[in-house]
């Protein structure tokens, strides 16, 4: 059942702030409400204790992109369909395009939000591995305060975040990534559309003369939360590019995966394909950077 | 609450309970019944309504959160008693059988071709893709859109 509540619509970001000032849990943002309002339906603990929803649909500087500095600056309510449709994001940010575009359907789409997937944080949550490759960080806001963080550092493990209970996320920054990256993500569901993601990997790589420059590489679904896999990075890192070196990668991620999760009953079974996965995304990032 | 907003082409004034849904909104304050509740947890679309021009899934959406919104559902397909061209082509290729998924699915191809008036198949699997229809198979929907497509661009 959804409880009674209030439900408010403000109109700017110093609104929610002041709105969120004392709240001791029982004021709650909404943004697309694709999570909220299913997680009410379930009886969902996750969301007890709820008496008023801020809406943020009428607030436009949640759902702005812009460029200043290198820097482009997402607003945290953009929806899906409008980082689909966004042309900055189509030339900057092709990994979390095309991770929007196998999100949900259309109907989920048009409602959920950027900000929305990472502050629910479930591990299955698509845009989060290419925001993580992308180095992206986010602006938090509060009535009193404002500070940045990394996305990584803002999540702490599924369902939860650092978000405290007076604060709001209001922006998602992320430096223009360098020209010399390549990058892809894919996702692995068990249809090809409306699907919740079982494995997803993004990954960039930046190649010299045959060899492996930078590469960054981020997990979803496969992990307890989206991670950044540091240390299979400086592992590739100087790599000649071969099919050799392109399987010891691969294997070192399904590796350090299994070392983050731990055995599953799954494990049999995603471990190779995390791997084989891994190794299809170097190949075909390599073939485009020639 | 008190709510303004557009309810096919209609201002409407309503008070409400704040944790009333769109879908209940619709169905039982407004007597709009041709809008399905199926799965109440945004998998199935048969709730999928027009909110400012976009596909929605009513149950997914608080009526409080409506308030200024153009909000259109099946019942406002219809013009002077005739058939909009998506629900004619519906009947035609036995787009139907139990008729449940049927306003979902026709408010989901609306969507579409309110953005595209050349919709390629692969663009109309991709709209319709979360409206579920256990009956028909998917390829007279496919069809029905696609025949839409073709007689409205004829006749704007």
């Amino acid at each position: 059942m959804i409880p009674v509540l209030e439900i408010f619509q403000p109109k700017s970001v110093d609104e929610i702030c002041r709105l969120l000032k004392s709240n001791n849990g029982d004021t709650r943002i909404i943004a697309g409400g694709t999570d909220i309002i299913p997680g009410f339906h379930i009886d969902s603990p996750r969301f007890a204790g709820i008496k008023r929803l801020l809406d943020l649909q009428l607030v436009d500087e949640l759902k702005t992109v812009s460029i200043n500095h290198q820097i482009i600056s997402i607003g945290a309510a953009i929806t899906f369909s409008d980082i689909i449709t966004n042309p900055v994001l189509n030339s900057y940010l092709p990994l979390l395009v095309k991770s929007s575009k196998t999100i949900g359907s259309t109907q989920i789409r048009n409602r959920a939000t950027l900000g929305g997937n990472f502050i629910n944080n479930a591990p299955c949550a698509d845009s989060v591995a290419p925001l993580l490759v992308y180095d992206a960080e986010i602006k938090i806001k509060s009535f009193t305060s404002e500070k940045i963080m990394k996305l990584q550092d803002f999540l702490v493990k599924p369902y939860a975040t650092r978000l405290n209970p007076d604060e709001i996320v209001t922006k998602i920054m992320v430096p223009v990534p360098s020209t010399d990256f390549v990058g892809d993500f894919y996702k692995l569901g068990r249809r090809r559309a409306v699907s919740i993601s079982r494995i997803s990997l993004a990954m960039l790589m930046m190649n010299e003369d045959k060899i492996i420059k930078e590469m960054r590489i981020a997990s979803g679904a496969v992990t307890p939360i989206g991670t950044r896999l540091y240390d299979v990075e400086e592992f590739a890192k100087g790599k000649v590019c071969n099919e050799e070196a392109f399987k010891e990668i691969a294997i070192k991620l399904g590796e350090r995966i299994l070392a983050v999760s731990g055995l599953r009953w799954s494990s049999e079974y995603k471990i190779p394909v995390v791997q084989q996965v891994c190794y299809q995304l170097i190949k075909g990032i390599e073939r485009r950077s020639l | 609450m008190k709510i303004n907003f557009t309810l096919n082409s209609q201002n409407v004034s309503i008070e409400i309970e704040p944790n009333l849904r769109l879908l209940d909104l619709l169905r039982d304050r407004f007597n709009l019944t041709g809008t399905k509740e199926g799965c109440s947890i945004g998998e199935c679309g048969a709730c999928t309504v027009i909110m400012n021009s976009k596909a929605v899934n009513s149950c997914l959406i608080l009526a409080g959160q409506c308030n200024g919104a153009e909000i259109i559902t099946i019942e406002g397909m219809e013009s002077d008693g005739k058939l909009h061209p998506l629900q004619e082509n519906f009947l035609k290729s036995g787009a139907i059988q139990c008729g449940f998924c049927t306003p979902g699915m026709i408010m989901s191809a609306y969507a579409l071709l309110i953005e595209k008036k050349n919709p390629t198949d692969e663009e109309i699997k991709e709209a319709i893709a979360g409206n579920l229809c256990r009956c028909t198979g998917y390829k007279q929907i496919i069809d029905a859109v696609s025949q839409s497509a073709k007689e409205i661009k004829i006749n704007t």
